[in-house]
């Protein structure tokens, strides 16, 4: 499938969703007072035709995806990296938590394991010195106190 | 005598040390953001939003816009001496920048860009000042018709200025307006598209949204090249001064470049970008030696300089006199003003004066700065761009994360931020476009307060916006720039845009 016609089905699909939710949950109102559903139902018609429009045109972009092969085994990484430090940061703690995200990505970037567990602890002193102690950011403390 | 009423208070508010502090750290930061490739000015914004909570509204402010002029600054250096633009509005200055640098005349190619940046960043000040209480004066009697109007066209010129489909834009600005829509209705007081999520109760978070869209999405196209290491290919040396007949020849394009960058820089969407690439077209076509272009004319980079910097002032234009921002990173600066209780309009001059007249005249003294600060510093700036960008990235990240998290302690806005930088980088994989999508995202809300009391005005008859003649004027303008690209397919737009190696963000 072509870039335009996958994304073109996704948003069409979308906008289908958004006009009945406006239509259907929200009230459209009137003209003359028109309601909360209003503007989403007519914002997701404008959507879905030209959702239209992108996949009735000549589908001219099948080359394939930009300018390299997708690094999936790091994308992968990088997104799960920061997933889980949303998911750990209020229990585990901010300075724990940042210094074993460090340590992974430092890993990812074909850092050595000393070198990157060095900078890891570094940058998790400096951003604690930052944020903590002189922006005075509230960040989770966890089980650690840190 | 209004206007110089208005300068003089606003010396004394920018003169104030604790403000000439936060506009030192705001260009400081700015040329950095600018030096290091894969973090632009929305993003870097965006991060630094939160810190700017507990200080004052104007020195904020003044910290913020000194990121964004500051960038454009930076984004040159890294042009010139690796080839890399630091910023999307320097990628032409690759071209001539670069290769004056390979003929070992870096030196002159730096000096040049920061006088001319220095030269266009005061003279779309002057002009800001003239201009902004002018046009705030026609726009205070915009009613709500006017405004919607005026709203649509803006969106509309988002995207006409956008580099590739403009179908795909216009899509992406849909899809804005409707995520603007999430959280409670203003006129109803219903909740819509909340799904019961916590986080989603008061709208998406401008702050997590950009930092996905522009911060996350970035890393993770960049993972692409993660263990290339960057060489500089020439650092400067000898002398930063061009010589006599370098400053004859760049004089003309930097007052070209200055002008055309100022008025570009007010359309939504044109910005910096737009007006660095017309800038070089323009040298390129007026220049008595257009076959020299690209192979180190100083023209070349003097004229698209000065456009970027101009741009970035006059982008403020639209912010500060209708509170409609003309890029993403007027977007999250119309953020921030709200976030302080300062509503961003026409208003803002007579309810703020002390910050709308702050931040103006503190981005003379920070164009100053950044003369002084960029030219003998070459050298650290240079040594920060042989970081590579594994050791890079994991902060960028850290610095969004720790940013989403503290806009109001919550982890859901990180995972709002999460979901924008998956939806940030398939967009760009998909050859859409994200910038129309925030700015329709922060006027959306706007635009349908606008809609909705102009047709409680008008008991329900859509011609109400044709009936006004200002409102008229605009939705013809709109209608234009639709119809106009199927008659004329943008050709010079898209030759334009074919000069650009590879594709930017903001």
């Amino acid at each position: 499938m072509s870039r335009d016609l996958t994304s073109g089905l996704f948003w069409l699909a979308i906008a289908v969703l958004i006009c009945l939710e406006g239509f259907t949950h929200l009230k459209l109102g009137t003209l003359r007072a028109p309601g909360p559903g209003f503007f989403p139902f007519w914002g997701g018609l404008l959507l879905g035709t030209l959702s239209l429009i992108l996949l009735a045109r000549p589908l001219n972009s099948r080359e394939r995806f930009g300018s390299g092969a997708i690094p999936w085994p790091a994308l992968l990484v990088v997104l799960g990296a920061v997933l889980s430090y949303l998911l750990f940061l209020e229990t585990v703690g901010f300075a724990l938590v940042t210094f074993f995200f460090l340590l992974l990505l430092f890993r990812l970037g074909k850092t050595g394991w000393i070198k990157s567990c060095a900078w890891a602890v570094v940058a998790t002193a400096l951003a604690y010195a930052l944020f903590r102690l002189w922006l005075k950011v509230q960040l989770p403390r966890g089980f650690f106190g840190l | 005598m209004e206007i110089i009423q208005g300068v003089l208070n606003g010396f004394q508010v920018a003169i104030q040390p604790i403000n000439l502090l936060y506009c030192f750290i705001g260009v400081f930061i700015g040329t950095l953001v600018g030096v290091l490739p894969g973090l632009g000015p929305a993003a870097a914004i965006a991060l630094l939003l939160p810190s700017t909570y507990a200080l004052s509204p104007v020195s904020s402010i003044i910290m913020l816009a000194g990121i964004y002029y500051g960038a454009m600054y930076g984004g040159s250096t890294t042009s010139i001496l690796v080839n890399i633009p630091g910023e999307a509005a320097s990628v032409v200055t690759c071209l001539d920048g670069h290769a004056m640098a390979r003929q070992g005349r870096a030196g002159p190619a730096l000096g040049i860009a920061a006088f001319g940046s220095f030269f266009a960043g005061t003279l779309s000040i002057v002009f800001l000042t003239l201009l902004a209480p002018i046009l705030v004066k026609v726009t205070l009697s915009f009613g709500p018709p006017e405004y919607f109007s005026l709203m649509v066209l803006g969106t509309t010129l988002v995207t006409y200025f956008t580099q590739g489909s403009m179908v795909k834009a216009l899509m992406m600005a849909l899809v804005g307006v409707l995520l603007g829509s999430v959280g409670v209705d203003t006129i109803s007081g219903r909740y819509r598209f909340t799904f019961g999520i916590q986080t989603l109760m008061d709208g998406l978070g401008l702050v997590p949204v950009i930092m996905g869209l522009f911060g996350i999405s970035e890393v993770l196209l960049n993972l692409e090249q993660l263990v290339q290491e960057r060489t500089v290919y020439a650092a400067p040396t000898g002398g930063l001064l061009p010589n006599r007949e370098e400053w004859k020849r760049s004089a003309m394009p930097i007052l070209r470049g200055s002008l055309l960058g100022f008025f570009l820089g007010i359309l939504p969407g044109a910005g910096a970008i737009i007006a660095s690439l017309a800038s070089y077209a323009v040298e390129k076509r007026v220049s008595k030696y257009p076959e020299k272009f690209g192979s180190g004319a100083i023209e070349g980079v003097a004229g698209p300089e000065a456009a970027n910097n101009a741009a970035a002032g006059g982008a403020f234009i639209p912010l500060l006199t209708l509170g409609i921002p003309a890029n993403p990173v007027m977007a999250i600066l119309l953020g921030a003003l709200m976030i302080h209780g300062l509503q961003p309009g026409p208003l803002l001059v007579e309810r703020a004066p002390d910050l709308f007249w702050g931040t103006i005249v503190s981005m003379y003294i920070g164009n100053a700065m950044l003369l002084v600060l960029n030219l003998p510093l070459i050298g650290i700036w240079t040594r920060l761009l042989r970081v590579p960008y594994a050791r890079l990235f994991p902060f960028i990240l850290l610095f969004c994360l720790i940013g989403s998290y503290s806009v109001s302690n919550n982890v859901g806005d990180g995972v709002v931020m999460w979901i924008f930088g998956v939806l940030g980088y398939l967009l760009r994989k998909f050859e859409y476009e994200a910038a129309p999508l925030i700015l329709a995202m922060v006027i959306g809300p706007m635009m349908e307060e606008a809609l909705r009391q102009s047709l409680i005005l008008s008991a329900g008859s859509f011609t109400i916006f044709l009936e006004k003649p200002i409102s008229a004027g605009f939705i013809l303008a709109a209608a234009l720039l639709l119809v106009l690209p199927l008659l004329t397919r943008r050709k010079g737009l898209a030759k334009a845009w074919t000069t650009v190696p590879g594709k930017f963000s903001d």
